[in-house]
């Protein structure tokens, strides 16, 4: 009896070439993958999670997709694990005090307003017939200036801690207390403690908006644009932004993770669980890397890799195609 | 008396001229036809499928030669056509549709196919014949090119396929000769209805041709789950949601004793 089972798990884990070779057979994307691979997809970009309170969905979907899974699936299946990775890493960085609940509900309540406009304008530019268009000259605009910006704004920085002699050069004060007139004549001031801010609760309102209406033009969670939009406009510490962005994200995911299997049957479940396997122990990993970086050394490594997924974007928009045609709904 | 024996004489020759008759029609018939066995007719798609293999045998006439279609189901296929946008861009620019297109088609063929010519148009068998068979909507767009593009995705895809040389012919027995063909069927072709024909073709005619159903079907854990995706959609996504989150939650209990970190 030991001995069948045994022959059997064999049969299952080898294949001809004496190589363990595990697959799962996906049934709503229509495809098998190799167990291992998803699960070290997970662990990469559950790691991205973790350490940048980014969703990770922007390198997730092409990579799905890379590996034979149809475009409509790897994204909402991805929502699916990234519902997963961020209630682990929510919970870490709860425990580290990361989170600051009132922002993240705030930037919620606008990014969901905003998605649902950026929807109507994705409806509206697609009856144009250019919205394709739109949409990747908007990818490549947002990840080339935002992933510049942090990149050299972060460059500065390392510098200047190199450097402790153009530390009281920088005028920090100035900067800031320019920034309080401003947001002091807004209503709804509101003391965000975790963030260490009085300011109203409009602010994190639009930004949220704005966030949300560029998400669904794109086709992302946004937690790449929400982390710049903390760290630069909102001036919130980075450990405190990479918990709230994770918060936020949670809440988003849940929505669109319901939505696609309501509407489009589009979740695969069992691609879900293996990337969430992966991701959560990844996102884990993650947190313990961020703790161990300095702000500075986070935003250099998050700017690269968002100037990477543009420069191939680039590639992509400039190189002439292998094949001609595509499948509608694809990219 | 002698006219009955006369008559029984010629009744029995024109019973025996039938007999010889029948005979060398029955033994010449089956020199022509083409027969097809597959090793199964169902392949069950479970837990751990990836893809497998279909053994299809059978014999033809001696001096024919052997192509074997897989092919199916036919549907409408939405595509974009890319091309230039501002002169220096490239994006996927318009719409088109392919009508009654297989969503697989694989032909496997013998050694020297290509060089021997033995896809012809006339046999409806191959690529070109596909493309006699599909529609494109809008017809102002050159369907050569749409089509013969969308050849190339699928194959990128490996659900479409020319299999050269991947059928072997056996000893030849009474005019006829034995041949086998290994079926790949990938995990990308889904479940549904598929069709395995058998064509015996010489000089670019058909001289014989048979179809056999094969069917795919899902079974077991990916079957319970396309079941409940499809049929009870909601409940699928709420369970979803709710397995995500116990998963990242019981994953984040367990990193909090050993997480190193914090």
């Amino acid at each position: 009896m030991v001995k069948r089972s045994l022959q059997r798990l064999e049969h299952v884990l080898l294949d001809e070439g004496k190589t363990i070779m595990l697959h799962m057979y996906l049934p709503i994307a229509g495809n098998s993958v190799n167990i291992f691979l998803i699960l070290g997809l997970g662990v990469f970009v559950g790691l991205l999670s973790g350490v940048f309170g980014v969703g990770g969905g922007f390198l997730m979907t092409p990579l799905l997709m890379m590996f034979g899974i149809p475009p409509t699936v790897a994204a909402a299946s991805d929502s699916n694990q990234i519902v997963g990775a961020s209630t682990s890493g929510t919970l870490a960085h709860m425990r580290l005090g990361n989170v600051d609940v009132p922002m993240g509900v705030m930037l919620l309540i606008g990014g969901v307003a905003g998605g649902t406009v950026g929807v109507q304008i994705i409806k509206l530019l697609k009856a144009m017939g250019n919205a394709d268009f739109l949409i990747a000259i908007t990818y490549v605009i947002m990840l080339g200036g935002v992933g510049g910006y942090m990149f050299w704004e972060s460059l500065q920085g390392l510098k200047t801690v190199k450097d402790p002699a153009e530390v009281t050069a920088v005028p920090v004060k100035e900067k800031t207390t320019q920034g309080k007139s401003f947001l002091q004549r807004l209503p709804f001031q509101y003391k965000f403690e975790k963030s260490g801010c009085e300011i109203s609760m409009l602010l994190p309102l639009g930004f949220g908006v704005l966030v949300g209406i560029l998400a669904a033009i794109m086709g992302v969670g946004g937690g790449f644009i929400m982390v710049p939009v903390m760290v630069y406009l909102l001036r919130m510490p980075m450990h405190v932004v990479v918990g709230t962005s994770l918060f936020q994200i949670l809440f988003t995911c849940v929505n669109v993770t319901v939505m696609q299997a309501w509407s489009n049957h589009t979740v695969d479940f069992v691609l879900a669980v293996l990337l969430l396997l992966g991701s959560t122990i990844g996102a884990q990993m993650g947190t313990a890397v961020s703790k161990r970086l300095n702000a500075d050394q986070l935003k250099i490594m998050l700017a690269s890799l968002v100037l990477l997924v543009c420069v191939k974007m680039m590639a992509g928009l400039l190189l002439t195609p292998t094949i001609m045609v595509a499948l509608k709904g694809g990219h | 008396m002698k006219v009955k024996t006369m008559n029984q004489v010629r009744y029995s020759c024109i019973f025996v001229i039938m007999i010889f008759l029948a005979g060398m029609t029955a033994s010449s018939a089956p020199a022509e036809t083409v027969d097809l066995d597959l090793a199964r007719k169902t392949v069950k798609i479970s837990t751990f499928y990836n893809g497998t293999t279909v053994r299809a045998t059978g014999r033809l006439p001696a001096q024919a030669d052997l192509l074997l279609e897989v092919s199916g189901p036919k549907k409408s296929v939405y595509l974009k056509v890319k091309g230039k946008v501002a002169g220096i861009l490239w994006m996927n620019k318009t719409d088109v549709e392919l009508e009654n297109t297989p969503a697989v088609y694989m032909l496997y063929a013998p050694e020297g196919t290509l060089k021997n010519n033995l896809v012809r148009a006339e046999t409806g068998v191959g690529y070109k014949a596909l493309q006699d068979e599909v529609t494109l909507h809008p017809d102002s767009a050159d369907k050569p090119f749409v089509f013969g593009e969308y050849i190339k995705l699928m194959e990128a895809s490996g659900v479409y396929g020319f299999h050269e040389g991947s059928v072997r012919y056996g000893p030849v027995n009474e005019g006829r000769k034995e041949y086998t063909v290994t079926l790949d069927i990938p995990p990308k072709m889904t479940a549904g209805s598929y069709t395995v024909t058998a064509l015996a073709v010489q000089g670019g005619k058909v001289l014989d041709q048979v179809q056999v159903p094969l069917a795919i079907e899902l079974s077991g854990f990916p079957r319970f789950i396309a079941d409940l995706a499809f049929n009870h959609s909601l409940l699928f996504g709420i369970m979803a949601v709710f397995i995500a989150v116990a998963t990242g939650l019981i994953i984040g209990m367990i990193f909090k004793g050993g997480g190193g970190a914090h």
